[in-house]
């Protein structure tokens, strides 16, 4: 600008603000596009879920856990590259000092694009992304970053995968084999929760969230254990007389095998979502 | 979790605690400065306009002293991170950037622009990405300007400057003209902007008196 340091006149008041103007415009103009977009991935991440959710819960008899993983993860990897293109083409918008700035913009969605990758790769390896692993899901073909991961998304997002586990845990409770699930999750949940001390604001009201998942689960698996005990036999021939049991009910009713379970599990999904 | 992992996470933690750590000691600092300045200026509701460049010298150093927040700041914060930080200053930064640009208003009755705030407060074009003025803090430090002329407005009356009030409702105008060009979201920029109302009709009821009595000329022939 080529103005004098101290504005005497109306003329150059309005002049520079005319600049200001333009200045404060492009930025609401690019966070409203950013807003924008971080909904488009929200809502893309938020069907990844259901649909990993949907794979895991199929009724496919013989298939054991580790095939349903890795097909539902399989599934999903189609899903997730639309996303990460979304974030390449968010990328102009976030470059340099810009990520910073519009970073609470784009969370919302990043989080919950954490939420479904780190889901589909718990499915398939039973274990927690790391970090690298997933600023690496957010890179172009050289391995450059779209923008740098904030550790505050990184873990705000596995905090929400807590919730989706224990759907999971839940859900699948009442299956073959669906205990020992349980059990994992729990051990899982349990591992992640004690292993992170809340350092960001929001990360402690999603901590309280994940407390209660955890315990969730924990009601769940003591629920199955206290009933195991009272059964001297190993957990496969459980399984067996349940599953025999349910399918006469079925028979008869003509109900789906879950007519008994779905009450609370939709009130659960309820309880985590808000 | 696996070890790895975790021990990155840590690190990562760790950094931020120590960035967050060094800029809080900073604007403690940068506070101290801020509120020793607006204390001095808060003496110009009660110091009559001839006294008043003598008051400026005394809290021109405490301005100058803000230079070596700036430079302090400009070295912790990390490369691109300027708006990740800046939330945590900006408070006193604006109280810089109202006092900077009372003292100019004081010294020649016109607004100091944004760029020779920046250079004021010692901002150096090449910290861009890690400290640097906003176009928000400068607006919001201009909109506490107004807030403090209406008030001063009315003192100067009773101190027997009767037209300190019509230059000051000459030049709070055309501002307020600046200001509503702006698109404003729907955020404390905006919610102060609306209260800039008041101010203008404050200051427009001390001129009304001033005029009404004729008052403004009376203090002329006083200076003769």
């Amino acid at each position: 600008m080529t103005l004098p340091p101290t504005l005497n006149s109306r003329d150059t008041i309005l002049a520079v603000f005319d600049h200001f103007r333009e200045e404060l415009d492009d930025h609401n103009d690019r966070r409203e596009r950013l807003i924008k977009s971080s909904r488009d991935v929200t809502n893309l991440s938020k069907k990844v879920i259901f649909l990993l959710h949907r794979t895991m819960t199929e009724d496919v008899g013989e298939a054991d856990d580790r095939t349903l993983g890795s097909r539902a993860a399989s599934r999903a990897r189609g899903k997730l590259k639309e996303i990460q293109s979304l974030f390449a083409g968010m990328r102009p918008e976030l470059s340099g000092d810009r990520y910073a700035r519009y970073q609470r913009n784009v969370s919302p969605g990043l989080q919950e694009y954490i939420e479904a990758l780190s889901f589909a790769h718990y499915l398939e390896h039973r274990a927690l992304i790391s970090y690298e692993e997933v600023q690496r899901s957010l890179c172009d073909d050289d391995g450059t970053p779209y923008f740098p991961l904030s550790l505050e998304d990184y873990l705000l997002g596995l905090s929400d995968l807590t919730g989706e586990l224990m759907r999971f845990a839940i859900a699948s409770i009442s299956r073959r084999g669906g205990r020992q699930k349980a059990n994992d999750v729990c051990h899982f949940v349990r591992d992640y929760f004690e292993g992170l001390t809340p350092y960001f604001r929001d990360l402690r009201k999603k901590q309280a969230v994940t407390g209660q998942s955890l315990e969730k689960i924990e009601d769940a698996a003591y629920a199955v254990a206290v009933r195991t005990s009272e059964f001297d036999l190993p957990s496969e021939m459980l399984d067996d007389l349940v599953a025999q049991m349910v399918s006469r009910t079925a028979d008869r009713s003509g109900f789906g095998d879950e007519s008994g379970r779905r009450k609370p599990r939709e009130t659960d999904y309820m309880d985590a979502d808000d | 979790m696996d070890s790895q992992n975790l021990e990155r996470i840590n690190s990562m933690l760790d950094a931020e605690v120590e960035i967050r750590e060094k800029i809080k000691e900073q604007v403690t600092e940068f506070d101290k400065r801020t509120r020793t300045l607006v204390g001095i200026l808060n003496r110009i509701h009660s110091t009559r306009s001839e006294k008043m460049s003598t008051l400026l010298d005394q809290a021109r150093p405490v301005l100058d002293s803000c230079r070596e927040t700036t430079a302090a700041l400009a070295d912790i914060v990390p490369p691109d991170q300027f708006w990740k930080w800046k939330d945590m200053w900006s408070l006193s930064l604006r109280s810089a950037v109202f006092s900077a640009t009372l003292m100019e208003y004081l010294n020649s009755g016109t607004l100091l622009s944004l760029p020779a705030v920046a250079e004021t407060l010692g901002f150096k074009p090449e910290w861009k990405d890690r400290v640097t003025l906003a176009v928000e803090d400068y607006l919001h430090g201009v909109i506490t300007l107004v807030n403090e002329l209406s008030r001063l407005a009315v003192n100067s009356v009773t101190l027997g400057d009767f037209e300190q009030p019509i230059k000051i409702s000459l030049f709070v105008k055309d501002i307020f003209a600046g200001f509503s060009m702006l698109n404003l979201k729907n955020d404390t920029l905006r919610r102060r902007y609306d209260s800039l109302k008041y101010d203008i009709k404050k200051i427009e009821e001390v001129v009304y008196d001033v005029s009404l009595r004729k008052l403004a000329p009376s203090a002329q022939e006083k200076a003769e």
